[in-house]
């Protein structure tokens, strides 16, 4: 029989859940929405003697701001909360919309958080995805203050964070992009709702007429088991004219030199990689018509 | 919240909820997750533990006018809410209409997902009274019926939205079975 007890820490403030971080250390985890956690404690995968909810502290942390030239989401707002916000009614991040409708299921995106997607360090999570195309920075708070760093460098393993055990991911933070640039988000699976996909991409690209002049794009893996860039593909299409052959290049020459898939029981490395290949094509082709069509 | 002194490892915890109109309260492990609450301690059979992970619906109810998971809430984190279940949906002797469409299309077959799926409904057309085929079907993404009546639910909620249009918000309960006989 599995140990699935824990007990819970209800903090009354975010410096009140910071003591309790620094003082139990490795000891307890943080739980933001819980549709992960909990299944992990459930099937016995993680086994902490403390966990510490961090839903009473809403309040402070569930906000999606426009300030100073930078978006800033807090890391306990909901994939709901951003559904409503008016981030998915600007063309130029178009791809939360699309994240957003592909997310689970309705029930999930009440309770799932920003927070808790980036501290999954799951492969599959939409959120960070499609922030790592957006150069997003995470702000890590613990007792002995707050440092902002960038999301690309957070991950280590599945389901390991560069970041101490008893700081806490409070906000997330990025620049907002120019007009003439755009986001997409894309996932495959059999079915619609409720699916993980076989393989995700992001893209994000900023388009002068037709010309490439920054992009940045994003897969739930390169090879290692966490999300990251396709930095070599980025660089091939910077500078080009975005036509339907260099897509192509990008996409069957370019992209599969720096990729490595697995296979599992899910999707064999075959199958897996020429989906990126096409993903790829329709993400870029969504920002050229996102970018040109407004 | 109030701690109940004790030496065990994790002691019980009192923790209040308002459920479908009435107020409980409850002692709960801190681990122990709302659906235990609903189900084991205060009998609301409604709420069915599928697969206890966020991937069937089955156990959705709607806390403080938001659509969970209960299986995913920890009983401690449903503190002080709002909640209803799908016996909170009609008075005593009453079914909601969308309980009505979903007896008049026959949805309901083994019956196991039906209460998940109805509360999506509900809160779908609390925030939007005329939804589309896609909406509809966006919606229930996430509740799986092996009897496979996802085409009834459809069907359903077209019904549903008609009866409330009608302005037919609840039925009663000893007429149901004249017009389900004249079918």
């Amino acid at each position: 029989m599995k140990d699935i007890r824990f007990d819970v820490f209800v903090p009354s403030s975010l410096d009140d859940a910071l003591q309790f971080m620094a003082k139990e250390g490795a000891e307890a985890l943080p739980m933001a929405g819980g549709t992960d956690l909990i299944v992990l404690i459930r099937n016995g995968i993680v086994k902490p003697k403390k966990v510490l909810d961090l839903w009473p502290l809403r309040e402070e942390l569930a906000f999606i701001k426009r300030e100073d030239g930078w978006i800033r989401i807090g890391a306990l707002t909901t994939i709901e909360e951003i559904s409503n916000s008016f981030l998915v009614k600007d063309p130029r991040y178009a791809g939360f919309l699309d994240m957003c409708k592909q997310f689970a299921t309705p029930y999930l995106r009440t309770i799932a958080t920003v927070g808790g997607n980036i501290g999954a360090a799951h492969p599959l999570s939409d959120v960070t995805i499609l922030l790592l195309t957006l150069d997003c920075e995470v702000k890590l708070m613990s007792v002995n203050g707050e440092r902002w760093v960038k999301l690309e460098g957070l991950f280590l393993d599945k389901r390991k964070l560069a970041k101490d055990p008893s700081e806490l991911i409070t906000e997330v933070r990025f620049r907002e992009i120019p007009q003439n640039a755009s986001t997409a988000f894309l996932k495959f699976d059999r079915r619609w709702g409720h699916a993980m996909g076989y393989i995700v991409v992001a893209a994000c690209a900023q388009l002068e007429g037709d010309i490439v002049e920054e992009v940045r794009i994003a897969f739930d893996s390169m090879g290692r088991p966490f999300p990251e860039r396709a930095k070599k593909t980025e660089e091939f299409l910077k500078g080009k004219r975005l036509s339907g052959d260099i897509i192509r290049d990008a996409c069957s020459k370019v992209l599969p030199k720096e990729m490595k898939r697995i296979s599992d029981y899910r999707a064999s490395a075959e199958y897996r990689l020429d989906l990126s290949k096409v993903l790829l094509k329709r993400a870029l082709l969504k920002i050229k018509s996102r970018v040109g069509g407004g | 919240m109030s701690r109940v002194h004790s030496k065990e490892e994790y002691p019980y915890v009192t923790v209040k909820l308002n459920v479908n109109g009435k107020d409980y309260e409850a002692s709960v492990r801190p681990y122990e997750r709302l659906i235990d609450v609903l189900r084991y301690k205060l009998g609301l059979t409604s709420v069915k533990e599928g697969c206890g992970r966020g991937e069937c619906g089955a156990c959705v109810v709607i806390m403080d006018g938001k659509l969970v998971p209960s299986c995913l809430v920890l009983a401690v984190r449903a503190n002080n809410k709002r909640i209803i279940t799908l016996e909170g949906l009609a008075p005593e002797g009453k079914i909601h209409a969308i309980q009505k469409a979903f007896l008049d299309t026959l949805s309901v077959q083994c019956g196991f997902c039906f209460p998940g799926v109805i509360l999506a409904v509900k809160w779908l057309l609390d925030k939007n009274p005329n939804p589309s085929d896609e909406e509809i079907k966006e919606i229930l993404g996430g509740h799986l019926c092996r009897c496979g009546s996802y085409l009834r639910f459809i069907k359903a909620v077209k019904l549903a939205v008609k009866y409330l249009q009608e302005g037919k918000v609840y039925f009663d309960i000893k007429e149901l079975r004249s017009v389900s006989s004249a079918r």
